[in-house]
């Protein structure tokens, strides 16, 4: 038993109708009592979803507990009445997983025929979110793909594009576009948009491609072991490793047409795969390159974040926009193996690997790095520090739920990723300008970023007063016994630059301790100065 | 079917909805009871429900949290809370810790009353709240908030006759109360809950308990029947209808003979412009925040047609003259909510008040719609909230009007995965 206010990953049930959310002609029943609906209203708030989203409950009451009733039959009924799914899954929720109740006889007792049925009554104390979408989407790949003549051309599957995954429509777009311009067709998309009857057909593809180490990499897996399919697993995050993906993709698809007499795929011209198709397809590489950016050279940057962002934001941060990685981690502890293996040689120190955010935070509250790439959660612990923070993977939020065009994946996304380093970390010469004339007029930043608090969930669209929160905030950083500061000391802190005044005040906070100073003068201010080299 | 009086009629089905369980009344009433703490025993189910659904980020230090189950708990006699409670009073040193029970601890039949007597001191009490979707939806768990702090009202003495006010609404509502009661001559002993744990208010045999939120049957109940406190049954104040009859209502209780008619009349008045766009419009509220027996009452009052007001709750003493009020109105409990939507298909109400699981899908379907929650987190009560109540009403229908043609077929063209 422990005390937890956050979690990075959610429960088994929304890792399992984040599948079937993505899927047509599949509804999901939860056997569970009525809060659990609440995975509904994710589906409907952030991704806006504009028709009713596939999800039903068989709503069980501490009265039907008591008379032995179960709704299960009844409500897998009214389903297959209202909604007619090809498919329906039922699952257990924590409560009824204790009752051990045989969710197979029940759903039999619907009389619907067993075809139209799948319980995945997984373990929801010991199963959580990803593990779980990953293990429905290969029991669905299982239950359906079916040995399929061969598309005439090349053609490729992607797998594990799931619903309220980080910029995925953006994503798919990215990948959509590369393929389109090498001449390859998409087969299949799942779970995102497939049917049942896609998933029978998966086979027909030349090569599955399986970007992310959570979701659908075991399907992709076993299709490879029960079919014979190649598959790609790596993420083509960054300019390189984007490079890196189309040649393999090219190199495994020549292999195949090459057995069925089809003329190869050549990589063309790179500016085949810009956006106006006649310049550089990413910016990063020039970019790194400039002037002004050499400052990127002592970024000290810290990633946390799932297993497939941060392995690839920190290589991206490192290889190619030259920053310094001083940590990482991820609480996608089943993967923790693989992270440390694809960051050897990249880490000063251990992978971090803790699903407690409070972890995190201290971590970044004692490096005082100069970017975070992490989840929401790391943004508001910076937030409250005043470190630059971008968010880089799931849990999502409303606000990774854009309208516009925003990938991670490919050229277009090795674009946006910089440029969110970029517009996160404090600028190059004005910096040098800052640190030489102090404040350069910009002190009203400070009260800037205190005073726009921002929409924190669909609900809290200004119902949820942000202003308590805020005023919360404050008080809570004078009660993590700060020191005193003299009002002289308090004039000579505001000529250092606003954006480090926060880490020159703890550092001083902490000096002022050791020398056993209970009050920060502008003497105490002056000596820690001098010993901290400020 | 139910026979309630008159005409109005109840029909029940068999709740298979959408809607929140009753945790999710952390949400309002940690930031309405300030020096308190409101931990759940619950499961990864419930922190991720509060984390997502109610958007509580943690910002500082919250005064909310789970004591987590895992695997391992479940096997245990009793959970052991005596480590997590000494962490919640070292870092945000509460009065009162709420312990909130969950579906999950439920079914394994812990002795909740016994674990809260067992960990409360007498400087910190720690308090039972069932709480647990088995039994309580959305609002229903404030009510055993306040259940919970019966024993912390002071027991009045006889000879003083005041109103406490039954339900959390936020200061500046409280304040306008407070002031509207003082005027008509009724001496205010409070708000059950008070923002500070502390000041509860003191209550007994000559206490009138006016419900200000209709889902908080019970402890009215209690109230009756341990302090001899005797419960307003009146109107709930939402409206110029419902504000008239609860303020007089209320005054006769203290022997006070008031005519507000017009003042009701004045009120109507000034949202004229929202009413003459209501009138006639056909309204059907799902059940989600059991506040729709009021809202719809109000609507109707408004010259709306109101073709149906589900509500997960339906109490026939505590709500007796809102059902009264609404005659002639199809009123369901428990609805299921698969028949709603044929209803509504079939219906094509011109406004839907529903929940926000199903908000978007039925604006997807072309229907203008209204989030049940918005209710509970504006400043509707009394005479200052009647404009604010009806511009609620008012707002989608007239952004609706504002908004471009809409081609479903071109501007939801993939927008949902699962479409076809």
């Amino acid at each position: 038993m422990r005390l937890a206010f956050w979690l990075y990953e959610g429960t088994a049930l929304h890792g399992i109708s984040r599948v079937t959310n993505s899927m047509k002609g599949v509804h999901t029943v939860y056997h569970a009592p009525q809060g659990d609906d609440y995975i509904t209203a994710t589906y409907s708030m952030l991704e806006r979803t504009p028709d009713f989203p596939g999800l039903s409950i068989s709503v069980v009451r501490g009265r039907d507990l008591a008379q032995g009733v179960s709704r299960l039959p009844s409500t897998l009924q009214q389903v297959d009445h209202h909604y007619h799914p090809d498919l329906t899954v039922i699952a257990p929720s924590c409560s009824t997983a204790l009752l051990q109740e045989d969710l197979h006889q029940l759903a039999a007792h619907s009389g619907l025929p067993p075809e139209k049925i799948l319980v995945y009554a997984l373990n929801p104390f010991r199963v959580s979110e990803n593990e779980a979408a990953d293990g429905l989407f290969t029991e669905l790949v299982k239950r359906y793909a079916a040995p399929h003549e061969k598309t005439a051309l090349p053609s490729v599957n992607l797998l594990g594009f799931t619903s309220l995954g980080f910029h995925l429509r953006a994503n798919l777009t990215s990948l959509r576009r590369m393929l389109q311009t090498l001449g390859i067709t998409v087969n299949v998309v799942a779970p995102w948009g497939a049917g049942i009857e896609d998933l029978r057909k998966l086979p027909a593809a030349w090569l599955n491609i399986a970007p992310y180490r959570e979701i659908g990499l075991t399907a992709a897996e076993y299709l490879a072991e029960t079919f014979a399919m190649p598959a790609i697993y790596e993420a083509p995050i960054g300019v390189e490793p984007t490079l890196a993906w189309l040649r393999s993709v090219i190199e495994n698809l020549n292999r195949t047409g090459a057995e069925r007499g089809v003329p190869p795929i050549t990589l063309p011209k790179l500016s085949a795969f810009s956006l106006d198709g006649l310049s550089a397809p990413s910016g990063v590489p020039w970019f790194a390159r400039t002037a002004d950016m050499e400052s990127f050279s002592n970024k000290r940057a810290f990633v946390f974040g799932d297993a497939t962002h941060t392995v690839a934001i920190v290589k991206f941060l490192r290889d190619e926009l030259g920053m310094k990685i001083i940590g990482a981690g991820t609480y996608m502890e089943r993967h923790a193996d693989w992270v440390r293996k694809e960051l050897e040689g990249y880490l000063p120190g251990a992978l971090v690997v803790t699903d407690r955010f409070q972890d995190v935070a201290k971590i970044i509250d004692d490096e005082m790095p100069d970017l975070v790439c992490g989840t929401q959660m790391e943004r508001h612990s910076c937030r409250k520090l005043d470190v630059p923070c971008m968010v880089i993977c799931p849990p999502t939020h409303i606000e990774n739920h854009l309208l516009g065009y925003y990938p991670f994946f490919g050229f277009d996304g090795s674009d946006v990723i910089a440029d969110r380093v970029y517009l996160s970390c404090k600028l190059g010469l004005e910096k040098h300008l800052i640190d030489f004339f102090g404040d350069a007029g910009l002190e009203y930043e400070e009260n800037g970023v205190a005073a726009s608090p921002e929409p924190e969930s669909f609900t809290g669209n200004g119902h949820i007063e942000p202003a308590v929160e805020v005023e919360k905030e404050a008080v809570a950083l004078t009660e993590d016994g700060e020191m005193k500061w003299s009002d002289d000391a308090e004039t000579m802190l505001k000529k250092v630059p606003f954006f480090v005044r926060k880490k020159v005040r703890k550092n001083t906070d902490t000096f002022a301790r050791s020398i056993g100073e209970s009050i920060v003068t502008v003497e105490v201010f002056r000596k820690a100065k001098e010993s901290l080299g400020g | 079917m139910m026979q309630v009086s008159g005409d109005v009629q109840i029909i029940k089905e068999d709740n298979v909805t959408h809607s929140f369980c009753g945790l999710a009344c952390v949400g309002w009433m940690y930031q309405k009871i300030k020096d308190s703490f409101f931990l759940i025993l619950g499961t990864h189910t419930c922190a991720h429900f509060l984390q997502n659904a109610l958007g509580m980020m943690i910002f500082a230090k919250p005064r909310f949290g789970i004591a987590l189950m895992e695997e391992g708990d479940l096997s245990k006699n009793e959970p052991t809370l005596e480590e997590i409670i000494r962490e919640i009073k070292a870092d945000h040193n509460p009065s009162v810790i709420f312990l909130l029970s969950s579906c999950t601890p439920e079914v394994m039949k812990v002795d909740f009353k016994g674990l809260a007597h067992h960990l409360s001191t007498p400087d910190v009490p720690v308090l039972f709240v069932p709480a647990s979707g088995l039994v309580y939806n959305f609002t229903q768990a404030e009510d055993s908030v306040l259940h919970a702090l019966v024993p912390f009202c002071p027991q009045a003495p006889a000879g003083k006759k005041s109103v406490v006010f039954l339900g959390s609404v936020n200061d500046a509502t409280a304040d306008d109360l407070r002031a509207e009661a003082e005027e008509l001559g009724i001496h205010v002993a409070g708000f059950l809950p008070e923002s500070r744990f502390d000041k509860m208010p003191a209550i007994g045999p000559d206490t009138v308990l006016a419900p200000i939120q209709p889902y908080l049957s019970r402890v009215a109940v209690k109230l009756e029947r341990e302090r001899g406190a005797r419960v307003l049954h009146s109107l709930f104040p939402f409206g110029p209808d419902g504000s008239r009859v609860f303020w007089e209502d209320l005054a006769r209780e203290f022997g006070i003979t008031i005519d507000l008619r017009d003042r009701e009349k004045a009120a109507w008045e000034k949202i004229r412009s929202q009413t003459d766009l209501l009138k006639g419009k056909k309204v059907f509220l799902t059940a989600d925040t059991m506040m729709e027996l009021p809202l719809g009452r109000f609507l109707k009052s408004a010259g709306a047609d109101v073709i149906e007001c589900s509500s997960a709750y339906i109490n026939k003493k505590f709500h007796a003259r809102e059902l009264e009020a609404l005659a002639g109105v199809r009123v369901v409990e428990q609805p299921n909510f698969h028949r709603q939507l044929e209803d509504v298909k079939r219906l094509q109400p011109d406004l839907i008040v529903t929940s926000l699981m199903t908000a978007n899908p039925f604006a997807g379907h072309g229907f203008v719609v209204k989030w049940s929650m918005e209710f509970m987190l504006m400043p509707i009560h009394s005479w200052s909230g009647v404009i604010p109540l009806a511009n609620l009403f008012v707002s989608p229908l007239h952004r609706r009007s504002k908004l471009p043609a809409f081609d479903k077929e071109v501007w939801l063209e993939g927008v949902m995965p699962s479409a076809e």
